[in-house]
């Protein structure tokens, strides 16, 4: 198919040779065709001039009909050489003897030129719209496919598919930006061509390869390139290129848009299992517990039937390992949901005030007997932040600080207002944290090396790190050895606005 | 003499077991029941002053057991859950418990929440001259325990109850969240309030006309409640 109209071009073309050897062979039956005529009418039948002009006219417009402009314009200076050559006298010369013969001579090549451009022009035109219409129908076909596109394969594969089928393109390949893939079509191979497809895609640029036979074109959606496309031999007006473009990339987009659902569906169903399946691991682990703790508490606060000292001691250590377990099981299911990120933030208005005094009283059994300062400035701003979670961040902290710090020693917990939001510290008088330990203590499953090391769970900090970093802010610590540890986290200072 | 009739639901026997010996010795009679099923059954069957309900069971769970009682009584119930978070504590509060133990539970600390559930008032509030009163449409009748709303009546829970009550016998006074938590649950409380909102919350249900524009249970931001009473 070889579109020559003028609005539009060839993306790749034929190859020469193909086009001259059929433009010789055109060339030679026009030929021909006035040599037979001139044949005819010299040798066999013997009519006037006037006849024969209007032969060669009739042969002309045949030619201009079925070839082309090349071929009647040459057709048309043959012609009118052999009218002149062997039916104006003197015969057998290129001169003429009679002037009016001059003037029919030129009438007569100038309506063979004229006839023959008319002609050809029209031909032109059908064709080209027969071009456009054959266009039309491939892109429709192609839109009716993208629109049918399943989900068992690729998208983009299909649709690399579809269009090599409807324009017949005997190679072609896709590059899908969203999934970095690279589709190929078509019974032949285009060498070499994922880098130049990329470079395509990330540059936005329309390339040429190999003498102009492989085009490589982005596509956009808006301006953004979402991919690009590389056909050998497209035989396509500019329009046409531009909605193929346009239609695969409306494609593409739909199958993202449609994987991005899915995808969303997939990670919310694997959150529900995954909370499903905590909450069972927490039933099952915490009913044996409730009654072993139900048990031990009871003979140890039965007024009626008092223990012995020694049956006190050995209640006492089972009711310490009861609680040692709970809290192993509650922590453990605090950071798998905290880590699984899909915890929601209940974010409320606060005074930081209370926020201390509600952690405090949650750490009351841990604090009781140690000597404990609060240090929290009047005034302080109101702070946004999800009250329950922060109290287990400094619930974390002040029980860290009672883990690490010997028996006496005070501990401080205190929050201040600060340029980073209001502060709040926990710092105890333990043996202090070396350099090194400081940056893997908020790590999960770390336990420092000063303290009893079997009361921790190596929880505590890797969770109140994971809270403070989902309220966007930051926890650290400030240490040295033998010189106490502070612990530090900050918090978003509300905007100003009334509250309850 | 009895120190209450209490019902323990539970799927695990084991828990079920502690819960009797424990709640035996102390005083009080006990029943049990495995399922909420059996639970609605025996509650038909017998009587009884407080449920101790576990919130995660197989069949009909806790929370749909609560409500399925509390549509039919005004009996006390306390839940019991592994889950100690704010949601789950709002969540049982608002099916109908009048309190809420996380499990591992500490035996005082689950004596003292009954105790404190079976708890009334120590000066009821006929005593302080208070029997009907007839507020802009709504009626509320003290000894029967019964609210009247534009002919939709409704009966108070014992908390519920005895929380109207204080409201009652203070007036117009904004009564801090401290105070009124003392005063209905005891002297062990005193920082729960989400007890507070709830609680409030269903006496709205009760009174209100309009639960969001209440024009009888009033908040007083930071501070407390107040109950307006029209001269």
């Amino acid at each position: 198919m070889v579109s020559s109209t003028g609005s539009s071009t060839n993306f790749a073309s034929e190859s020469l040779w193909r086009r001259s050897g059929r433009l010789t062979f055109h060339l030679l039956v026009a030929l021909s065709l006035v040599a037979a005529i001139t044949f005819v009418f010299f040798r066999l039948i013997h009519v006037n001039a006037t006849t024969v002009g209007f032969s060669y006219l009739i042969a002309i417009l045949v030619i201009a009909t079925l070839g082309g402009l090349l071929e009647a314009s040459v057709s048309s200076v043959l012609a009118m050489l052999c009218f002149n050559f062997f039916f104006f006298p003197p015969v057998g010369k290129f001169t003429i003897a009679d002037p009016q013969n001059w003037v029919a001579l030129f009438a007569f090549l100038a309506t063979a030129l004229t006839a023959s451009q008319l002609s050809a022009r029209l031909k032109r035109q059908r064709k080209a719209a027969l071009d456009r219409q054959r266009e039309m129908e491939r892109l429709y076909t192609l839109s009716c496919a993208i629109l049918l596109t399943d989900t068992k394969q690729p998208t983009a594969k299909q649709i690399a598919h579809q269009i090599a089928q409807a324009f017949e393109c005997p190679a072609l390949a896709l590059y899908d930006r969203s999934s970095h893939e690279v589709y190929v079509a078509g019974p032949e191979i285009l060498p070499n061509i994922d880098a130049k497809l990329r470079e395509s895609a990330v540059r936005s640029s329309v390339l040429h390869e190999e003498s102009g036979e492989i085009l490589i074109t982005p596509i956009r959606l808006g301006r953004e390139p979402i991919g690009s496309l590389a056909v050998k031999h497209a035989f396509m007006s500019d329009a046409a290129l531009q909605s193929l473009l346009n239609l695969v990339a409306v494609g593409l987009e739909k199958a993202r848009a449609q994987e991005e659902v899915n995808q969303a569906q997939v990670a919310r169903q694997s959150e529900e299992l995954k909370s499903t399946l905590l909450d069972a691991i927490a039933h099952e682990f915490k009913t044996p517990l409730t009654s072993i703790k139900a048990v031990t508490t009871d003979l140890l606060s039965n007024p009626g039937e008092p223990l012995s000292q020694q049956q006190r001691g050995l209640v006492t250590i089972a009711d310490e390992g009861v609680d040692r377990l709970d809290r192993l099981v509650s922590e453990a299911i605090q950071l798998a949901r905290i880590e699984g990120g899909k915890f929601k933030l209940n974010r409320g208005i606060h005074f930081p005030r209370s926020l201390l005094a509600a952690a405090l009283r949650q750490t009351k059994s841990l604090t009781d007997g140690r000597e404990l300062k609060v240090e929290a400035a009047e005034g302080l701003p109101l702070v946004r932040v999800d009250a329950e979670l922060i109290e287990m961040v400094i619930a974390h902290l002040i029980d860290n600080a009672v883990k690490y710090t010997p028996q006496g020693g005070p501990i401080v917990v205190g929050a201040h207002a600060s340029e980073r939001g209001v502060i709040i510290h926990v710092t105890d008088q333990g043996p202090g944290i070396s350099l090194d330990e400081q940056s893997r203590i908020f790590d999960k499953f770390y336990r420092g090396s000063g303290g009893e090391h079997l009361k921790g769970t190596g929880m505590g900090l890797a969770i109140a790190r994971e809270i403070v970093r989902a309220h966007g802010e930051e926890i650290w610590v400030k240490s040295s050895p033998g010189k106490g540890s502070e612990f530090c986290f900050s918090l978003p200072i509300a905007p100003v606005e009334s509250a309850e | 003499m009895s120190a209450g009739r209490v019902l323990v639901v539970d799927d695990d026997p084991q828990i079920r077991r502690a819960m009797k010996a424990t709640l035996t010795a102390r005083g009080y009679q006990v029943g049990d029941a495995r399922t909420g099923e059996e639970a609605l059954d025996k509650l038909r069957s017998e009587t009884y002053d407080l449920v101790l309900l576990d919130m995660n069971m197989p069949g009909g769970g806790g929370m749909e057991t609560c409500r399925l009682i509390r549509s039919s009584s005004d009996i006390a119930i306390v839940m019991l859950t592994v889950n100690n978070t704010e949601q789950d504590k709002v969540e049982a509060l608002d099916a109908g418990a009048d309190d809420y133990v996380t499990k591992p539970y500490s035996t005082p600390e689950l004596l003292a929440r009954i105790r404190a559930t079976l708890r009334r008032l120590p000066q009821a509030p006929d005593e302080a001259g208070l029997q009907q009163l007839r507020l802009e449409g709504v009626e509320i009748d003290l000894p029967s325990r019964q609210i009247t709303v534009r002919g939709r009546t409704s009966r108070l829970t014992a908390k519920e109850f005895d929380l109207l009550s204080y409201f009652l016998m203070h007036p117009n006074k904004t009564i801090a969240h401290r105070e009124l938590l003392q005063a209905v649950w005891g002297p062990d409380y005193g920082d729960e309030l989400e007890y507070l909102r709830v609680f409030v919350n269903r006496l709205r249900k009760k009174i209100e006309l309009d639960r969001s524009k209440p024009r009888f249970l009033v908040t007083d931001a930071w501070a407390g409640y107040r109950f307006h009473l029209p001269h």
